[in-house]
């Protein structure tokens, strides 16, 4: 069952805000989609441990530096920027 | 003969030159995109540029390749350097990616014509291409119905003549439906199969991107140029070429229907994929009839997972790197929850949440676990069913393209839309490339389309298959939209 206070936590952790007004309703459809996602548990499949779909594994490369994209280059696309780095402001 | 190769012939025999073949593009787009709302960014100095460059090359008689000077466009979730690549999200707002996407890189190695980026549904959630912040596209059959989605822009525009093909991203279905909506071709490829570097991510083991074409052909040579191995994707494999096989015969292969595929599928949809199976049939092929109760799970399965690894990879937009940023806050922790709230839209945000909730502790074992080893149950039951067959033939989409308003109607809810996916998820949910072709069309002229599954890294069976259909059949209706050549 899915409750108000389980939308309100899972709000912070995901960082986003949730209007009072909104929660009821939110709360509501959240608890449709995890009925449906419930329905999983009715699987009457045996299941082992499943990794990933083209049984993929690790390989690494060697320890080499390689060039980076150019940081003035990326600073371009932040909102704000000083001194070469981002900027975040305490307020605004 | 394929749309690509005719432009083609029609480039390098001089009928007409790249310039002015862009430029009627552009033309189009100007005239119709109003209506059509498909593309997000027009980019007309980046296409007369690129035009220019081939004029020059045919002028000093030189051979073009097949894909030199044609005018296509991208998915506005595949990173263009310095071109605004939105995911059709407010949060994205001016962001201009500083590198391409590899299949960009490599289509520029081509020498193709890049027109600009279309619209989709925001971080491409969505089945109709409603949730965009610039509005959906329409469906050049009808535009009081939506090109489907997410890559409905793509859809859109292929179908419309705004551009001769388009790369889109199919992560449960966003190439095939759309593609089946506008009457066209999708190819979503086997995972790996295509590097995803530059795609911008939704839910990364499913995501993969591939060709919205007019024809198979034009697919084929689409596809061939991009399934190429790439080391800046970790999970990139490659894949055969598929056009040396394309008009091979079908005799004696066996065509797979799945009786699940078919359960809650509307009657005149199944009837015209039943057609099919028959026409088929007429060519020598097999059609056998079998189970896939796995089938029943493959929905909540991926929608479990692809929420999850969405909440994981849309944590990045915080307002600090890039895109958009909250003009009042408080402290760090205000502006980021802001930024976010403000930025995206109610369907991404619900994701982020849905993804969050199955992998917060309590909940990752009995939902998230618990998927992604049925994932696993569903990978078998297919290679199962392929040891059987050769292919599986399915309807693409349960119904045909959705009125207007669909997203926000009274009377859908949200998880009625979540099961319009039924037909193209299990697809992405194990892995495997499936292509989807017109087959008919509805009672108000709406085009009906039907995909063909195959083994992984099998696409030129399932291209193959799609080929001899299209050649006897051809369901293509053109539109009254764009380009007539």
């Amino acid at each position: 069952m899915v409750t108000r206070e389980d939308i309100e936590n899972i709000a912070l952790l995901s960082k986003l805000f949730v209007d009072e007004k909104d929660l009821d309703s939110l709360t509501e459809e959240m608890q449709k989609i995890v009925s449906f996602a419930d329905t999983i548990n009715n699987a009457e499949v045996r299941t082992g441990e499943f990794d990933n779909i083209n049984n993929l594994s690790n390989v690494f490369r060697a320890d080499e530096v390689l060039p980076s994209l150019p940081s003035a280059e990326i600073l371009k696309n932040a909102p704000e920027q000083a001194e070469d780095h981002f900027l975040v402001r305490k307020r605004a | 003969m394929g749309q690509i190769k005719r432009i083609h012939e029609m480039l390098q025999s001089g009928a007409i030159t790249c310039t002015e073949l862009t430029q009627k593009y552009l033309t189009e787009i100007e005239n119709s995109n109003k209506e059509l709302n498909a593309y997000i960014t027009v980019t007309p100095d980046v296409a007369l540029a690129q035009a220019k460059a081939v004029d020059e090359k045919l002028a000093r008689g030189e051979e073009i390749g097949l894909l030199e000077g044609i005018p296509m466009t991208l998915k506005d979730n595949i990173s263009t350097k310095g071109i605004l690549t939105s995911c059709a999200s407010k949060i994205l707002t001016g962001y201009k990616p500083i590198y391409d996407a590899t299949v960009y890189e490599l289509l520029q190695k081509e020498g193709v014509v890049m027109l600009g980026k279309t619209n989709m549904d925001e971080f491409a959630m969505g089945s109709s291409c409603e949730t965009s912040y610039y509005g959906g596209a329409k469906n050049p059959h009808n535009t009081d119905h939506v090109s489907g989605g997410s890559s409905g822009g793509v859809a859109s525009a292929v179908g419309g003549n705004l551009a001769v093909y388009g790369l889109g991203s199919d992560t449960g279905g966003s190439i095939r439906q759309p593609a089946s909506f506008c009457g066209i071709v999708g190819l979503k490829p086997t995972y790996g199969a295509v590097s995803r570097y530059g795609l911008i991510a939704y839910a990364s083991s499913f995501d993969q991107i591939g060709p919205i074409t007019h024809d198979v052909e034009d697919a084929a040579i689409v596809f061939d140029a991009i399934a190429k191995y790439d080391d800046r994707d970790s999970t990139s494999r490659g894949s055969e070429p598929t056009l040396p096989t394309l008009h091979d015969e079908i005799k004696g292969m066996k065509i797979g229907i799945a009786n699940q595929y078919l359960n809650g599928v509307r009657e005149d949809v199944k009837a015209a994929v039943l057609e099919a199976a028959k026409s088929y049939e007429e060519m020598g092929a097999e059609i056998v009839y079998f189970d896939l109760p796995e089938l029943e799970f493959a929905l909540p399965c991926y929608y479990i997972l692809a929420m999850a690894e969405a909440s994981s990879n849309l944590g990045r937009y915080d307002g600090i790197r890039y895109g958009y940023k909250a003009e009042h806050y408080i402290g760090t922790h205000d502006m980021i929850c802001r930024t976010r709230s403000e930025g995206f839209g109610k369907e991404v945000r619900r994701r982020i949440l849905m993804g969050t909730y199955v992998l917060s502790a309590g909940y990752y074992d009995a939902y998230y676990k618990k998927a992604v080893n049925l994932r696993g149950a569903i990978v078998e039951a297919f290679d199962r069913a392929f040891e059987k067959v050769d292919v599986i033939l399915a309807p693409t989409a349960p119904v045909t393209a959705f009125k207007n308003g669909y997203l926000f109607g009274e009377e859908t809810d949200q998880l009625e839309q979540y099961l319009s996916d039924i037909c193209t998820v299990p697809v992405n949910t194990a892995g495997l490339p499936a292509v989807s072709i017109p087959c008919g069309e509805d009672s108000e002229g709406l085009p009906i389309g039907m995909q063909i599954i195959g083994k992984k890294f099998d696409e030129k069976t399932i291209l193959n298959l799609a080929y001899k259909y299209e050649e006897k059949e051809d369901k293509f209706k053109e539109t009254k939209w764009g380009v007539k050549l």
